[in-house]
């Protein structure tokens, strides 16, 4: 368990997104308020088209809000459509990404791909590989971590993207389909892997999903509709 | 920080292995016209540098006796060795020849007198054999005539051993030397079965046939009896040289000596600066010229390589940035990437050059500086390319990820 648990990590509010201008003009995210707290999977379900990447994309910080705010650990990060600190610093140390595929550095083996986001950070190459092995290990890795990501199947790359995005101990994992390039067993290990690694980590894990049957893995739902972000209430796993 | 340029090399080894031997290639012909450059300066100046001489004297009014043809009587051997400051002269003779060899391949070289006895050839860099020792029918040859020592070769009248074999000893034109004695020279340069000679050898009799002692044998004994008959001059050399005695100034007997009507004299700076500013001046200016053009192919063949590796990397780059790496980490990655395919080019460029440029038929000499510098070229056009995959690269969006 970890002492985070609990805490508010994400703030978001007033968050809109306007894509083009004019005749081409669209409102992809309406103005969104709402909180992710430390250790919970909340799970975003909605039709294709009605603005779940955008969101993932706005928070994941690589895409700016039209308006709106946004906090991570009760820190400025946007403010009234404005960055107030450097994104890649925030992008480095409190978030993590996990897609649908193309998520791992093809010239990088497993492991190295997971040391990576410790190494930009500047932690040394040593305590980053001890790190990325304990982690491959017990996300049952082991055996496979010095495999190049095109010789890994879909299930073991979204593992070691998974190790990738957690090994940092982020605040915030954006996962967008993560499971969708996989069969139902394997996209079901998947969230199971969110799920203990936000737990263990401390993280609030956002995920985009289709899958339905995996709803009971996470410990809230919320649906995107025409860019209204909608909560359908919590699950049974709530802890509260 | 691990190292992602030479995990991203590795991942294809072959890609980048070709692509920088092909990029030494290029680079290999760039030091290959380096070393053709220097060769060709070297070379021109072989026959001064190997003949010394404070001073060379030629035929009035010409750049002899290399930028020119020149003749000089040979009495002039002796008329200079009297100037005051003159230790030593020698007479210079030189001839090209085109032998026929009894296999039917033609032998192109240049003939070049030794002033016997004062020069018998000591000084000439040999491989294999002696000097000259008899007067006559021996020779020194170089090297890449091809000729072993003890082989005969016929020139004019006679036949002349092979004695010595020197290495590097060419023309400014490329073509072998052959060292004899003046006096062979001058015999072969008569007795050549040359059309042209016999032609104007004709010409002369009857010229003076048709003059009044050809007409008219009695005119001929009187002449002979007053002491007017024109007297018959040994064979003019090409030039004399000159050596001077110890702590005698070079331009103070140039200018007494210029002062002679029937010559003009050189120091033996001036020589080397005619045949490298003129003789071979438009062969190196091509190839100085030639040279600057394969150097900028090479640097736009290797922007484009670096260029065409970066969009190769795009997703990986979109990746880092989303990741939030700072911007060392993907400029490391390109300029080393750069570096590394430059270094490697360089090597193989060195590799070739050692194994082929002694294939070449003339002198390639690259020297250490080339070397060096070809790194420093080699270095600014990698530094240029990564900087034009650096563009590329720092305009990764992160978006991509997602798009793909
Ligand atoms: N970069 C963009 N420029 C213009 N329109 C976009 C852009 N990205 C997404 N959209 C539009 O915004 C809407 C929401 O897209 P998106 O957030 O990708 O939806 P989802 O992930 O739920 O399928 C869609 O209509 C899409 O066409
Ligand atoms: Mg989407």
């Amino acid at each position: 368990m970890n002492e985070r648990l609990g805490k508010i990590v994400l703030h978001v509010e007033g968050l809109s997104k306007v894509y083009g201008e004019g005749p081409t003009r669209l409102e992809a995210l309406k103005p969104t308020t709402f909180d992710a707290v430390a250790g919970e999977v909340v799970a975003i379900l909605g039709p294709s088209g009605s603005g779940k990447s955008t969101l993932l994309t706005i928070i994941g910080l690589i895409n700016p809000p039209t308006t709106g705010s946004l906090m991570i650990n009760g820190d400025d990060v946007i403010k009234n459509g404005q960055e107030v600190v450097n994104l890649t610093t925030v992008r480095r140390q409190q978030l993590g990404y996990v897609f649908q595929r193309s998520n791992l550095i093809p010239f990088l083996n497993g492991e190295e791909n997971v040391r990576l986001a410790l190494e930009i950070d500047g932690v040394p190459a040593r305590e980053s590989r001890d790190r990325a092995r304990a982690l491959l290990d017990s996300l049952g890795m082991g055996g496979r971590m010095k495999a190049m990501p095109s010789k890994l199947s879909g299930g073991e790359q979204q593992r070691v993207a998974i190790a990738r995005a957690m090994i940092h101990q982020p605040s915030i994992v954006l996962a967008d389909e993560p499971t969708a390039a996989l069969d139902s067993s394997r996209g079901r290990q998947v969230m199971e892997l969110f799920r203990d690694s936000a737990h263990a980590n401390g993280a609030a894990v956002l995920v985009v999903t289709h899958d339905h049957r995996t709803l009971d893995l996470v410990d809230r739902v919320l649906e995107m509709e025409d860019g209204v972000l909608a909560e359908k209430g919590h699950t049974a796993n709530t802890r509260q | 920080m691990m190292d992602l340029a030479i995990r991203d090399v590795r991942q294809d080894l072959g890609r980048f292995i070709l692509t920088a031997a092909g990029l030494g290639m290029l680079m290999s012909v760039v030091l290959a016209m380096t070393g053709i450059y220097n060769g060709m300066v070297v070379d021109a100046t072989v026959l001064p540098d190997v003949y010394g001489g404070d001073l060379w004297v030629v035929q009035k009014d010409t750049q002899g006796p290399f930028a020119e043809s020149s003749r000089v009587p040979s009495l002039l051997v002796d008329r200079i060795r009297a100037v005051p400051g003159v230790e030593r002269t020698r007479a210079y003779a030189t001839l090209n020849v085109q032998n026929q060899m009894p296999d039917g391949e033609t032998l192109r070289f240049t003939l070049a007198g030794l002033s016997w006895p004062d020069d018998l050839g000591n000084s000439l860099p040999l491989e294999q054999g002696r000097a000259l020792r008899q007067p006559h029918y021996e020779m020194v040859v170089d090297h890449a005539l091809g000729l072993p020592l003890g082989a005969t070769l016929e020139m004019g009248r006679d036949t002349y051993t092979v004695v010595g074999i020197t290495s590097g000893m060419v023309s400014s034109g490329g073509d072998p030397l052959v060292f004899v004695s003046v006096s062979d020279t001058l015999r072969i340069q008569n007795d050549l079965a040359n059309e042209a000679l016999r032609l104007e050898r004709e010409a002369r009799v009857s010229r003076v046939r048709r003059s009044p002692y050809g007409r008219d044998p009695a005119n001929l004994a009187r002449a002979g009896a007053q002491g007017t008959l024109p007297a018959t001059a040994p064979p003019p050399v090409t030039a004399v040289l000159v050596d001077l005695a110890p702590g005698q100034n070079v331009e103070t007997v140039k200018a007494s000596l210029s002062q002679w009507s029937d010559i003009s004299v050189y120091t033996i700076e001036e020589e080397r600066d005619l045949l490298v500013r003129g003789v071979i001046d438009r062969a190196r200016r091509q190839i100085g010229l030639f040279r600057i053009l394969l150097v900028v192919i090479s640097a736009i063949v290797m922007g484009l390589i670096v260029y065409t590796m970066t969009v190769d990397k795009m997703l990986s780059l979109s990746l880092l940035k989303l990741l939030g790496a700072k911007r060392r980490v993907i400029l490391r990655l390109i300029l080393e990437e750069s570096l590394l395919l430059g270094l490697f080019a360089y090597l193989v460029a060195l590799l070739i050059g050692e194994v082929a440029f002694d294939l070449f038929p003339r002198r390639v000499l690259v020297e250490d500086m080339d070397r060096v510098a070809l790194l420093g070229v080699i270095a600014g056009i990698s530094v240029a390319s990564g900087l034009v995959g650096l563009r590329k690269a720092l305009s990764a969006n992160p978006n991509e990820v997602l798009a793909s």
